[in-house]
């Protein structure tokens, strides 16, 4: 089926040891790339450099972009955003979408407990000394009922298909994940640039989302409010998510608001508008749990609202995500999510859990001393792929030094066998042609009072450095357009 | 709407409008003078001071010879000089971005080219042979912000805050450029029979209005001074005119405000107070003292930009 004389794939070169995303084993394009393939293969690598750069001012008017500070001037640039959309077929997918459900409520059922009765520490399905000694859990949510009953309402979910083929989650983001507005921007400048690919592919929609989003916020409204007010609240322009959250609030057609324009009163919460104070009832909060309340939490925190836990407290506000979810997506409860999802849910977990080595049990960290060059590092509280060591990357004397420290602090660490995300077609401008290049996909799901949402598509990742795994945009990394295919 | 974001569409608007004003101040300025009837009008120091008095900033040193590359470059795309277009154009997406959620894509994304193409002007280009395509391409473009305003926004309280702003604006700069065309009709006087009233320099100050094929039609005679001042002070059908302005920002703030009487703090009720005060004036008045008129104008301006500041955007 291989089409010898495609022009832009002619130089296109396939690491057996990987998996590549568009080729089956044979080496024979997969039928569902096939016909995307015989399309961009009728281009020229001149075509598709003209296309990129047309790709790329979409973006610059849009107004994505993020800026870097050099020495005598700020520049703005554009994330790397790649042409080659990534395809995921409908059965695929389906799998994909309810292990992202199970995850989020299994996590949802999780925080309840743990802020509750404690039931699965009691059972000893999870080690007490696990959340009793994590700095994300928040002492002031003991026996707090948010609203509706839910914590995560929004959820991203990190996923990674192995050489395997099966897909594994690699982490749970439940604090403020970020991400949603590339999905939609991605798909508008990839749909500018070649709308004709369109044409022969049945693709889910991902403008969906803000309307989806802006549902469930309302159904977890707070009693006795009938036409809640939600707003977005962000830490204001110079974050780097700024466009984000402008985004969501736009086509929610809700108010962006800072800390400064909002005031608690009576354990209410009001924003300041040109007609003076209006209350406001659910509260999409982009700022992290520290931030929120000087009053309660971090008291030079000049991004929140003094009063504002209170009124959460008071069940007069909500609050999206709750505070104190950081608990429940570090890394060390990572490791226990199949547990976790067959003691709430009673079910087989859908999406695979990355088997993880515990550094703070005696005879894991052995193991772990021991075969650092096979296995992946991980410090338990960082985001952002920072501080993360790759056992078979590193020198020996690298390996020492992450042996000591490991040593010295275990319960900061766990580690996992080296993962291999597979790979999809990337077009790199130094060489003027595609490579393979990792991918990780970021599902993004919605949980409301007696509802759910995940978004049809989601955010592929690819790490733009060749055989780098790390697909962070604080990492260099880029970004494809992911299109979930419907049912025939 | 929040007040603080408020606050930021009205000098976006502002902004647009600022920037445009001094692009075409510059081009008209600058171009008319290229073959000008007299000496003084033709003279490049001449052109160059002028526009330096428009933005607020006149060369002070009568000796002084100015450079035209440093005084385009300054008032064009100096990142370090506050009233340079490219720092209002700059200001004016500022304050887009915090009000994203408010305003329309095709709004945001117009004001965003708009900044890119200001952005990325080369410099040297500019001051060596790009004055016109640079200032043609402002002008352009904020009439497509005008465009886009109009035509995507919903008519509500941001519409109205935003054009509250560019009204605001645009009768503080036109009273500006009158006040430097002014200026530049006493200082041409007696070369050649060019007198103050006939000077060439009203038909540059009609064109940097935009008005002056407007007024050529409604008059039907060369422009004096008396029927330019008329004309763009006081006729309510120019689109430029301070009184058009002025009947803009009284017409916006009503939206804000839908009341019958208003209270006397009232912005609305200053803001029909002044408007009241030239909609019975007559140019004669206006004529015996300019100067006096010009600044009481500006004054007025001022005190209505304050009062929409405390009575909206008090935080």
């Amino acid at each position: 089926m291989t089409n010898i004389e495609n022009q832009i794939f002619s130089s296109y070169q396939k690491n057996p040891d990987l998996y590549d995303e568009i080729y089956d084993s044979e080496g024979n394009v997969k039928d569902v790339y096939q016909k995307l393939f015989d399309i961009y293969g009728g281009h020229s690598i001149q075509d598709y450099v003209n296309l990129n750069s047309k790709a790329k001012s979409s973006f610059f008017n849009q107004g994505i972009t993020f800026q870097v500070y050099g020495e005598d001037n700020v520049q703005e640039k554009i994330f790397p955003f790649d042409l080659f959309p990534r395809i995921i077929d409908p059965d695929e997918w389906d799998i994909i979408e309810r292990g992202s459900i199970q995850r989020a409520k299994a996590l949802n059922l999780f925080l309840w407990d743990i802020y509750h009765d404690k039931k699965i520490l009691k059972d000893n399905i999870v080690p007490l000394e696990l959340i009793s000694s994590s700095a994300n859990y928040l002492d002031q949510m003991n026996g707090v009922d948010p609203p509706g009953g839910i914590y995560n309402h929004i959820s991203g979910t990190d996923i990674i298909k192995h050489k395997d083929g099966k897909y594994y989650v690699l982490e749970d983001n439940i604090r403020c994940p970020s991400g949603v507005s590339y999905v939609i921007c991605n798909r508008t400048a990839l749909k500018r640039a070649l709308f004709g690919v369109f044409n022969h592919y049945q693709t889910h929609t991902v403008t969906d989302y803000a309307e989806n989003l802006l549902e469930q916020l309302e159904s977890v409204k707070p009693k006795g409010v009938d036409i809640p007010n939600c707003v977005v609240i962000t830490p204001g322009m110079f974050n780097s998510a700024f466009y984000e959250h402008s985004y969501l609030a736009k086509n929610m057609g809700v108010e962006l608001v800072e800390g400064r324009d909002l005031f608690v009163e009576n354990d209410f919460v009001y924003m300041k508008t040109i007609k003076g104070p209006e209350r406001v009832d659910v509260i999409y909060r982009r700022i992290d749990d520290g931030f929120l309340d000087p009053l309660e939490f971090r008291p030079d925190s000049a991004l929140g609202v003094p009063g504002l836990f209170a009124a959460y407290k008071k069940g007069n506000v909500t609050l999206a995500n709750a505070p104190g979810t950081g608990v429940a997506d570090d890394k060390a409860v990572y490791t226990y999510m199949p547990e976790i999802i067959k003691y709430y849910l009673k079910e087989e977990p859908i999406l695979n859990n990355v088997h993880t080595y515990h550094c703070s049990r005696p005879d894991e960290l052995e193991y772990v001393l021991e075969n650092i060059s096979e296995l992946v590092i991980k410090p338990v509280d960082e985001a952002g792929g920072y501080g993360i060591s790759i056992g078979n990357r590193l020198s020996k004397q690298e390996i020492e030094e992450v042996r000591k420290q490991v040593k010295e602090t275990p319960r900061k660490y766990v580690a996992q066998p080296i993962m291999s995300l597979s790979v999809h077609p990337t077009y790199i401008d130094e060489s003027e042609s595609f490579e393979q290049r990792h991918v990780d996909l970021r599902t993004f799901t919605i949980l409301g009072k007696d509802d759910e949402f995940v978004l049809k598509g989601g955010l592929t990742r690819v790490a733009l450095k060749k055989g780098n795994l790390i697909v962070n945009s604080s990492q260099g990394g880029g970004s494809k357009d992911t299109w979930v295919l419907k049912k025939q | 709407m929040l007040a603080r974001v408020a606050n930021n569409l009205f000098w976006m608007g502002r902004y647009i409008e600022r920037s445009e004003h001094i692009a075409r101040y510059m081009n008209v300025n600058y171009f008319s003078s290229l073959d000008a009837p007299n000496q003084i009008s033709q003279d490049r120091q001449f052109v160059l001071r002028s526009m330096l008095f428009m933005v607020g900033d006149p060369e002070k040193d009568l000796n002084k010879t100015l450079q035209e590359n440093e005084v385009l470059y300054k008032l064009g795309v100096d990142p370090d000089f506050g009233s340079s277009i490219l720092n209002n154009v700059k200001q004016a997406r500022e304050n887009a971005n915090s009000a994203r959620d408010l305003i329309s894509t095709e709004l945001y994304e117009a004001i965003n080219k708009f900044y890119h193409f200001v952005l990325n002007y080369p410099k040297e280009v500019f001051v060596k042979s790009g004055l016109h395509d640079f200032t043609t391409n402002i002008a352009e473009m904020s009439a497509i912000l005008r465009g886009k305003i109009r035509g995507t926004l919903l008519h509500d309280s941001v519409y109205a805050i935003i054009l509250m702003g560019v009204n605001i604006e645009r009768a503080t700069q036109i009273t500006r450029i009158i006040n430097s065309k002014y200026n530049d009709a006493l200082l041409a006087q007696g070369s050649y029979e060019d007198g103050f009233s006939k000077s060439f320099e009203w038909s540059t100050l009609l064109k940097c209005a935009e008005s002056y094929d407007m007024m050529r039609r409604f008059y039907k005679k060369t422009p004096t001074s008396i029927s330019t001042l008329e004309f763009l002070i006081l006729n309510p059908n120019c689109p430029r005119s301070v009184m058009n302005s002025l009947n803009q920002v009284y017409k916006h703030v009503k939206l804000l405000n839908p009341e019958k009487r208003y209270n006397k703090e009232s912005t609305a009720f200053l803001i029909g107070r002044v408007r009241a005060e030239y909609e019975y004036k007559y140019i004669e008045e206006i004529e015996q003292d300019i100067k006096s008129f010009i600044e009481n104008i500006l004054r007025s301006l001022e005190e209505i930009s304050n009062k929409v500041d405390e009575e909206f955007f008090n935080y």
